[in-house]
């Protein structure tokens, strides 16, 4: 069998006497949308900030492409390829479209000492971007983001994800506070995400919107992995929904057997 | 949104607001009294402006990263003192004085920035106190009395520094090129460069800057270092001009400088600065005091034009902020 993208082995969280995360495990295959669910405090949060880096876990293994890696930053993470974007998206208002897709990466004009950013060049790569995530409107990139709607900073984030060919991208809760239409444009760059040779796991409330895009779904339960093999197509809204607030392991392991939707 | 015509794009920058303040002032002015606009209170008018602009100017940047400076106005004070006792004491010649003076402003730049990036302390606090320090130093080595400064004229660090000549009937000094190289020079680093945009980016959201692997507290450490060299050089080219160190001078320019950087329009807050608004912003403070003395306004009674320009501004800033924010 092939080796998935991720795999995170026998995770464990705790702060101080709390445990987040019991014995997690968890993994991504290439070109793969994972839905992650569970109610609140389930550890999904906490599963994805040690993906990303932002908190270090307390034992286990986080394999990619079968290499075991040590992420003890978010920029470590960034490095190996995961990009996670958060609600509050992580872009500097005050700057430009392009400025943002590009910050910490600027290209640089010869001669290099002059240390001059190739505005064109990013304005260039911006503009095309925009148009491939699906953002119709005509915006020039040297709006600065400020000004741009909650659905298109996603965009521009996600746009970001995909041309520094992160190999996953994490979206957390990328559909709060959206409108129906932004929803929808979100919800097309994630395909377009995946078309494209990404993989992405997908954090939402709203198991409506995880239903459409997601190959697979994986449910988190008092900081455990509870199913991770759902198939969103052979399952119904109203099975996981039993399977997110609990019930006897038989009966998931039943629910999932049966592959049928129950009513 | 493309298609605003070039008129409201003008009025739309940020420096659109200090430049019409700037040539309603100087209208006025000349308005009351058409000596206002001679060559010689034009010179007169530059001399020292430029000496305040050099601290702006990196205050620009600094403020744009979210940081300020306080301690500016001691170390214009106090680099000259140094620079005139080790002179004076024949430790050193002018010119080592002088390096030395800039090392050490250097390295207290370096410690507010530690104490900012690694400690975490605001800079309000931090600067507050390199300001006690700093000007206690310079007040402790001289006593209290100005340095003895012996006429520097002839020697080849004053000339480059504060020079002076006449180009037809304007006096100028070489400060004022200095001036404006480090003007071009700022202004390039801050909107063409990617330093430039590792500035905006840390003081608009550091933590985004810092998760795509921007050094936000490299960047920021430079910009005190910087600040503090500024200030330095400022006072040291003040001093040559006036041929007086005085441990005591200075006093109060942090918060002037910082008034000259917010009416230009670098917000108080971090991620947006300009280094054009801010040359407006110091000519519109200096004006405003050669003026009001020009005119016969008491001279006592500056800072109440100084305040409302600032009140004003502020005003101006933050309803233009909030219509660009609406999406107009």
């Amino acid at each position: 069998m092939a080796e998935p993208l991720i795999r995170m082995q026998n995770i464990r969280k705790s702060y101080g006497r709390v445990q987040a995360l019991e014995d997690a495990s968890f993994h991504v295959n290439e070109r793969e949308i994972v839905g992650l669910l569970g109610d609140n405090g389930a550890g999904k949060s906490t599963l994805i900030k040690v993906l990303s880096g932002a908190v270090p876990l307390t034992s286990g293994d986080i394999f990619i492409r079968g290499k075991k890696v040590n992420l003890r930053s978010t920029s470590d993470a960034i490095a190996h390829g995961i990009e996670t974007i958060y609600q509050d998206s992580a872009l500097v208002t005050q700057l430009s479209i392009a400025r943002n897709l590009f910050l910490g990466r600027e290209p640089i004009k010869p001669p290099r000492f002059l240390n001059r950013m190739d505005q064109e060049a990013m304005n260039n790569v911006a503009r095309d971007l925009l148009k491939q995530v699906g953002i119709s409107k005509n915006i020039p990139p040297t709006t600065p983001i400020g000004s741009l709607s909650g659905g298109e900073r996603q965009a521009v984030a996600i746009a970001r994800a995909m041309h520094f060919d992160s190999d996953l991208i994490i979206l957390d809760e990328p559909t709060n506070n959206l409108g129906v239409a932004e929803t929808q444009g979100v919800l097309s760059f994630v395909r377009n995400a995946r078309d494209s040779g990404h993989s992405c796991i997908f954090i939402a409330h709203n198991i409506h919107h995880v239903f459409q895009v997601v190959d697979r779904i994986v449910v988190m339960r008092r900081g455990k992995v509870v199913a991770d093999d759902i198939d969103p197509k052979k399952t119904s809204v109203a099975e996981v929904e039993r399977i997110i607030t609990g019930m006897s392991d038989k009966e998931i392991r039943d629910a999932i057997a049966d592959g049928k939707p129950s009513h | 949104m493309e298609n605003h015509s070039l008129l409201q794009r003008l009025i739309a920058r940020p420096e659109f607001g200090p430049f019409v303040l700037l040539v309603v002032e100087v209208a006025v002015f000349w308005g009351f009294n058409h000596d206002f606009l001679s060559p010689q209170n034009i010179s007169n008018i530059l001399a020292f402006t430029v000496e305040l602009g050099l601290i702006a100017l990196a205050m620009t940047l600094l403020m744009t990263s979210g940081e300020f400076d306080l301690s500016v106005g001691s170390l214009f004070g106090f680099s000259p003192v140094l620079m005139w006792t080790l002179f004076n004491s024949g430790i050193t010649s002018l010119e080592v004085g002088f390096l030395v003076a800039l090392l050490v402003a250097a390295l207290i730049g370096l410690v507010n920035g530690w104490f900012v990036t690694q400690l975490k302390i605001p800079s309000f606090l931090v600067t507050l106190g390199m300001l006690l320090v700093v000007r206690g130093t310079a007040l402790f080595v001289t006593d209290g009395f100005p340095q003895r400064t012996w006429s520097a004229e002839g020697s080849w660090l004053a000339n480059i520094l504060v020079g002076d000549f006449f180009i037809g009937p304007f006096r100028i000094y070489m400060s004022l090129f200095w001036f404006i190289a480090a003007a071009i020079a700022l202004g390039y680093v801050l909107t063409q460069s990617r330093t430039g945009n590792w500035i905006q980016a840390a003081g608009g959201n550091p933590n985004a800057a810092r998760a795509r692997g921007v050094n936000v507290s490299g960047v920021k450490i430079g910009l005190f270092v910087l600040s503090s060299l500024m200030a330095s050089f400022a006072g040291i080219i003040s001093s040559l001009r006036t041929s007086a160190a005085n441990p005591n001078s200075g006093t109060g320019y942090e918060l002037e400088v910082i008034a000259m950087v917010v009416i230009g329009g670098t917000a108080l807050t971090g991620g947006r600065g300009t280094i054009i608004g801010t040359v407006l912003g110091i000519l519109i403070l200096r004006v405003m005091r050669n003026g009001i003395v020009l005119i016969g306004v008491p001279g006592l009674a500056y800072n109440i034009f100084i305040g409302a320009i600032i009140l004003g501004m502020m005003a101006l800033h933050s309803w233009l902020e909030r219509r660009h924010q609406a999406g107009t």
